[in-house]
């Protein structure tokens, strides 16, 4: 089945065709579903027999190129359209297609009736095309066209309803943004790839990594190329400073955002950070700013996720902070960590926001969690897998998260320093914290909505993708399991994704060793933070609101603060958005562009306008002026021969 | 000559005999059922398609056919390799494709009384170019491109419907008969020189000191005029205009791109077979130092491209506006000869056949479109790409790819053959290619600007193609989208088929 890898990718590629071209002609929501859902489905199938025949492997051969065309030959550029299965690349499609199954199951409750339901199944499938092709190829040109492909599709569903307000503007300002703030990324990620191609003659990843482990490079060119690669994966992956972007992404519809804006697209970054693990690895300066970038991405995000009231935003924010944990773990080195936390998060977050599109969805489009309470008498399904997403993602013993969560912060400490073990613990507990605020405002309590509303449960085509998605939040962490509670056996998603990392761990250094007992006692210490903030968060919100009001009137500078985000909208808006819109609307639009460029443009134009005038005229039409022309072009020549004899 | 000379000779042009085969077939059949000529285009389809067969078949095979003079037999009149074999593959493609435009052609459905010389000619033309491409002595270059030349004058002005016809053909004679005397001119020239009228004969006697290099560069100027004008290189495309402008269309679109393939396949083989002293292991040709070759050859394509391009600017006959771009393709296709190696040759056949695809195409919609709408101007186009999305859409693709845009085919093109200028460090020459594909997007996006932001005067009419014609022109749309992707096949086929038999 490896070596029929390609289907993934065009299951979908097939269904965004059929859905895209004859969808308006269909018109029936059911077969355009089961065509959009069923395509990602096969795909998932497909993908599991190439994982069970890579697990029947010996571990050093779990490595297969599958090529399927040579595409760019110019040169001294080889480019083949060839996909690699891999450990790495298998576990990530396993999820993008597994989650993304659900996901799209899911949609064809939650888009009932939408006027442009075959446009968003089409977008969708593409999306997964994308995305496969990001994962699979075996080298940074596919990896790039793939790239590219998920910005442009998050673009197209970010703007789905593009004729909807949304906050202060439009929907389509939102995608808009989201897409340029991308652009910047992606221009980081081009000069990432310029620069190796410059220094190791290729761009297929054998190639690459193999020179990178042996090549005399020196470490400032390691050092750019990692930077670059990192600035493109901070644009994906919505980091500090690129990070403003996935907040206004809520715009679009919910099972883009599970889909999209959490579960996939944003973990490229760190799927790509952990293929190059070896550029990383070579670079330490680099892998110090990852892991400070992703912790302060992680800290300050949760700290944003505290105050919000828009169910989305919490979750985005609570999106944007667990990503900062992902790269924390790749910063420090621990990079199956950081998969590991993709996956658990995919399923976790992706089912926190179908259960809040659920919410959504009965309480007619209303989001702020202020004005819900008490819907588990309503939606009892939704609320029960709600709630198991939230003790995952809180790290509630036992669960997924838990042991992903954990496995960072003890690498954080252990590679890293006890500062970003504290700077995460602290991280976790302001998770536990937003996330139960948001389950006890919505779930628990009174009912603070109006009499318009009937709140209900969602069908079963919704509530089916939340309960699978529910059992693998609670039960998604056991092949992860530390080796110090599976004894022997050791880590068996870590010992699974060994061979991908070897060059890597070897250029690491490995500072001294720590016992057992450290890690039981961080891991108690962090478990036992998070269940506070848990009991506190639902003692607050349920049944002592004035505690929540004293407080944040007590700190109104800090809440106001975090409620606006620290204004780093604003910030951008006036340091960067404004200084530009002005130069460019003064300087580059009235000046440069109409006087200078224009006038060069036009000039240019009018000058060929002339002078295409002028030759047009010498087609007479006269036969012998032609044959006089002829003469006259070749005695030229004759004369220019004869001169230079 | 003895007899198994001419029996292994004979064993290499195939294809030629089985094109005769067909013109004679055509011929008969057009006599003996000349009430009913609804069958003459299903024999020539059938002519066409045992042609292919041969024309497959002869890939890989090389060899030297009709040796003039016992001393030299290896080298013979006609040589066959698969750089010719490649370009009648195109020629052949081209040919089953204006077949079907044929039948679809509202001008040449008015002529049906005369459709059997229709055919006739067009295998005439076609035998013509299958000469020129494998053709090595002059005798048989200068016959071949006669045969071409006689068969097309007719066919440019054959439907007699409109006063532009015959001034077309008329014209085209005119023009034609000069450079063919000038031609001859040169190759008279280069027999006293050398006493020979075989290329590879007169190859090896021009390395002697005792050459008059003046009177050489003349003759070969001379020559090089005669071929300038088959493949409309300026100063010798002034013909080119009003000759497609003025022919049934289904022509127009033959002579763009057959007659212009078997121009550059005979042009190639000339200066390679005839002047090149041997090939470089990296691919370069080490070419007789008679005059700078490479600079005449760049100085021609740069004036072909920038005449071709500024003239399409404000041209408001669609036919004519293409009849310009082809000239500016010319000069294009011209830089990858510039470059004098078996890359920039691979770029031409790569370019070739995407150009076949693209420019058939665009000939092809106008053709539709002038059928129901009685024009081919462009102001006429308003509008049109929303009444009829299909046409409109498939023009699009067409007129993009000939601009040279990715991801459709003709990107590729262009970019073997700027890439191969600049492996050969040519770069201002590839900055004037790529200015030139500037100015040429003008006037290719000003059709779609016609088509779908004017807003029409009077409401457009609405074209619906049927299914076959539909099919067509999905024949044509869908491989310029793929090989926009997936270019790796035709670039390795051009790469197996630019080595040519000789030096």
């Amino acid at each position: 089945m490896v070596n029929y890898i390609y289907l993934t990718v065009l299951f979908p590629l097939a269904g965004f065709l059929i859905n895209g071209i004859f969808g308006n002609r269909i018109k029936n929501e059911k077969i355009i579903g089961i065509i959009g859902s069923g395509a990602v489905g096969l795909s998932f199938l497909v993908s599991l027999f190439s994982f069970f025949q890579l697990l029947g492997m010996p571990a050093e051969e779990r490595s297969v190129i599958v090529n399927l065309f040579s595409w760019l030959n110019i040169g001294a550029l080889h480019i083949n359209f060839g996909y690699l299965v891999d450990p790495l690349s298998i576990v990530m499609s396993l999820i993008v297609t597994g989650v993304g199954f659900l996901i799209h199951v899911y949609a064809i409750g939650y888009m009932h009736g939408d006027k442009g339901f075959f446009r968003f199944f089409a977008y969708l499938n593409l999306f997964i095309f994308a995305m496969m092709n990001l994962i699979l190829g075996d080298n940074f040109v596919v990896l790039f066209l793939g790239w590219e492909g998920v910005g442009l599709c998050s673009y197209l569903l970010i703007g789905f309803w593009y004729d909807r307000k949304f906050e202060k503007g439009t929907v389509s300002q939102a995608a808009k943004k989201a897409f340029v703030v991308n652009r910047i990324g992606d221009f980081g990620f081009l000069l990432g790839m310029f620069l190796i191609f410059m220094t190791f003659d290729s761009l297929n990843f054998q190639d690459v990594f193999a020179k990178a482990a042996s090549f005399p490079v020196s470490e400032t060119t390691f050092s750019f190329i990692a930077l670059f690669l990192f600035i493109g994966a901070t644009g994906k992956s919505a980091q500090i400073p690129l990070f403003v972007w996935l907040p206004d992404a809520m715009a679009g519809p919910t099972p883009v955002s599970a889909l999209i804006h959490a579960a996939t697209m944003v973990t490229a970054g760190v799927y790509m950070v952990s293929r190059t693990a070896i550029i990383f690895a070579s670079a330490p300066v680099i892998m110090t700013v990852v892991a400070v970038v992703g912790l302060l991405t992680a800290f300050f995000a949760a700290s944003m996720g505290l105050v919000q009231n828009d169910i989305k935003k919490v979750l985005a924010y609570s999106t944007v902070s667990q990503l900062g944990y992902m790269f924390l773990a790749a910063g420090v080195g621990a990079f199956s960590a950081s998969i590991f936390h993709v996956m658990t998060h995919a399923f976790f977050k992706a089912l926190l926001f179908l259960g809040a599109g659920s919410v959504i969805h009965s309480m007619h489009e209303e989001q702020n969690i202020q004005h819900y309470g008490n819907l588990k008498k309503y939606m009892p399904r939704t609320y029960i897998t709600f709630l198991l997403a939230a003790l995952a993602i809180s790290g509630f013993p036992g669960f997924s998260g838990f042991f992903s969560k954990d496995e960072i912060l003890w690498n954080a400490f252990a590679k890293g320093n006890f500062v970003f073990w504290l700077i995460g613990a602290l991280t976790a507990v302001m998770t536990a914290f937003y996330m139960f605020r948001l389950v006890s405002l919505t779930f628990f309590g009174k009912e603070r909505f109006g009499h318009e509303h009937h709140p209900h449960e969602s069908p079963a085509v919704m509530t089916v993708p939340l309960m699978i998605l529910g059992v693998l939040s609670v039960i998604g962490g056991y092949i992860g399991i530390p080796a110090i509670f599976s004894g022997e056996n050791g880590n068996k998603f870590e010992e699974f994704l060994k061979p991908v990392y070897e060059n890597a761990e070897r250029k690491m250094v490995t500072y001294g060793t720590h016992t057992h007992f450290e890690e039981i006692l961080l891991m108690a210490l962090s478990v036992a933070f998070a269940l506070t903030a848990i009991y506190f968060a639902y003692v607050i919100y349920t049944r002592r609101q004035e505690i929540a009001e004293k407080t944040s009137a007590k700190f109104k500078g800090l809440y106001t603060v975090l409620f606006n985000k620290y204004y780093i909208d604003e910030i951008y808006e006036a340091s960067v958005v404004k200084p530009i819109q002005t130069v460019s609307e003064k300087f580059l639009w009235k000046i440069a562009d109409n006087k200078i460029i224009d006038g060069v443009v036009n000039g240019t134009g009018i000058l060929i306008e002339k002078s295409s005038n002028v030759i047009r005229k010498l087609q007479t039409g006269i036969a012998q002026f032609y044959a006089v022309v002829m003469m006259v072009g070749i005695a030229v020549v004759l004369f220019w021969i004869i001169l230079s004899l | 000559m003895d007899v198994s000379n001419i029996i292994e000779s004979l064993k290499l042009i195939k294809p030629e005999i089985a094109v005769s085969a067909s013109l004679i077939l055509v011929l008969i059949f057009d006599l003996i059922f000349h009430k009913d000529k609804k069958l003459i285009p299903y024999v020539a389809l059938l002519g066409l398609f045992a042609t292919g067969y041969f024309v497959i078949h002869q890939f890989g095979t090389t060899g030297f056919g009709f040796a003039t003079k016992s001393t030299f037999k290896a080298f013979g009149m006609v040589t066959v390799d698969s750089f010719g074999t490649f370009f009648k593959l195109l020629i052949l493609i081209s040919a089953v494709l204006v077949l079907f435009f044929s039948s679809f052609s509202d001008e040449i459905k008015k002529t049906t009384d005369r459709l059997g010389e229709y055919y006739v000619l067009i295998f005439g033309m076609i035998l013509g170019m299958f000469l020129m491409v494998s053709a090595t002595d002059f005798l048989l270059i200068y016959l071949s491109m006669e045969l071409l030349s006689l068969s097309s004058y007719v066919l440019a002005g054959f439907t007699k419907l409109r006063d532009r016809n015959s001034e077309a053909s008329l014209k085209y004679v005119i023009y034609g008969s000069v450079s063919s005397g000038l031609m001859l001119f040169g190759i008279s020239i280069i027999y006293g020189l050398t006493g020979s009228t075989n290329l590879y004969v007169i190859n090896s006697l021009i390395q002697s000191p005792q050459i008059n290099v003046l009177a050489l560069s003349f003759a070969l100027i001379l020559v090089m005029a005669g071929m300038g004008f088959k493949i409309s290189a300026a100063p010798f495309h002034f013909w080119t205009p009003d000759v497609y402008e003025g022919s049934p269309i289904t022509i127009t679109a033959f002579l763009s791109v057959a007659s212009k393939a078997a121009g550059f396949g005979l042009l190639i083989r000339f200066i390679k077979t005839g002047f090149a002293a041997m090939t470089l292991n990296n691919g370069y040709w080490m070419l007789n130092p008679i005059f700078d070759w490479k600079l005449i050859i760049v100085i021609l394509a740069i004036l072909t491209m920038t005449l071709g391009n500024f003239s399409a600017l404000w041209q408001n006959n669609l036919k004519r506006m293409l009849a310009y771009s082809s000239i500016a393709h010319a000069g294009y296709l011209l830089l990858g000869l510039a470059v004098f190696s078996n890359q920039g040759i691979a770029a031409i056949l790569i370019y070739f056949f995407v150009y076949m695809l693209m420019n058939l195409g665009a000939f092809l919609i106008v053709m539709l479109i002038a059928d129901k709408l009685g024009s081919e101007d462009v102001d006429d186009y308003d509008g049109l790409g929303y009444t009829s999305p299909f046409l409109g859409i498939s023009l699009a693709v067409f007129l993009v790819s000939l601009t040279g845009l990715p991801p459709t085919a003709g990107f590729i093109g262009k970019l073997y053959i700027f890439s191969a200028l600049i492996d050969a460090k040519m770069f201002v020459v590839a900055v004037i290619g790529v200015l030139n594909s500037v100015v040429s997007l003008y006037y290719y996006i000003r059709v779609l600007k016609h088509m779908y932001l004017v807003k029409p005067k009077i409401q457009p009419v609405e074209i619906i193609p049927g299914l076959s014609q539909k099919f067509l022109v999905l024949l044509l749309v869908v491989p310029v989208l793929f090989f926009g992707i997936y270019f790796s096949p035709i670039v390795e086929l051009a790469k197996n088929c630019v080595v040519l038999l000789g030096f």
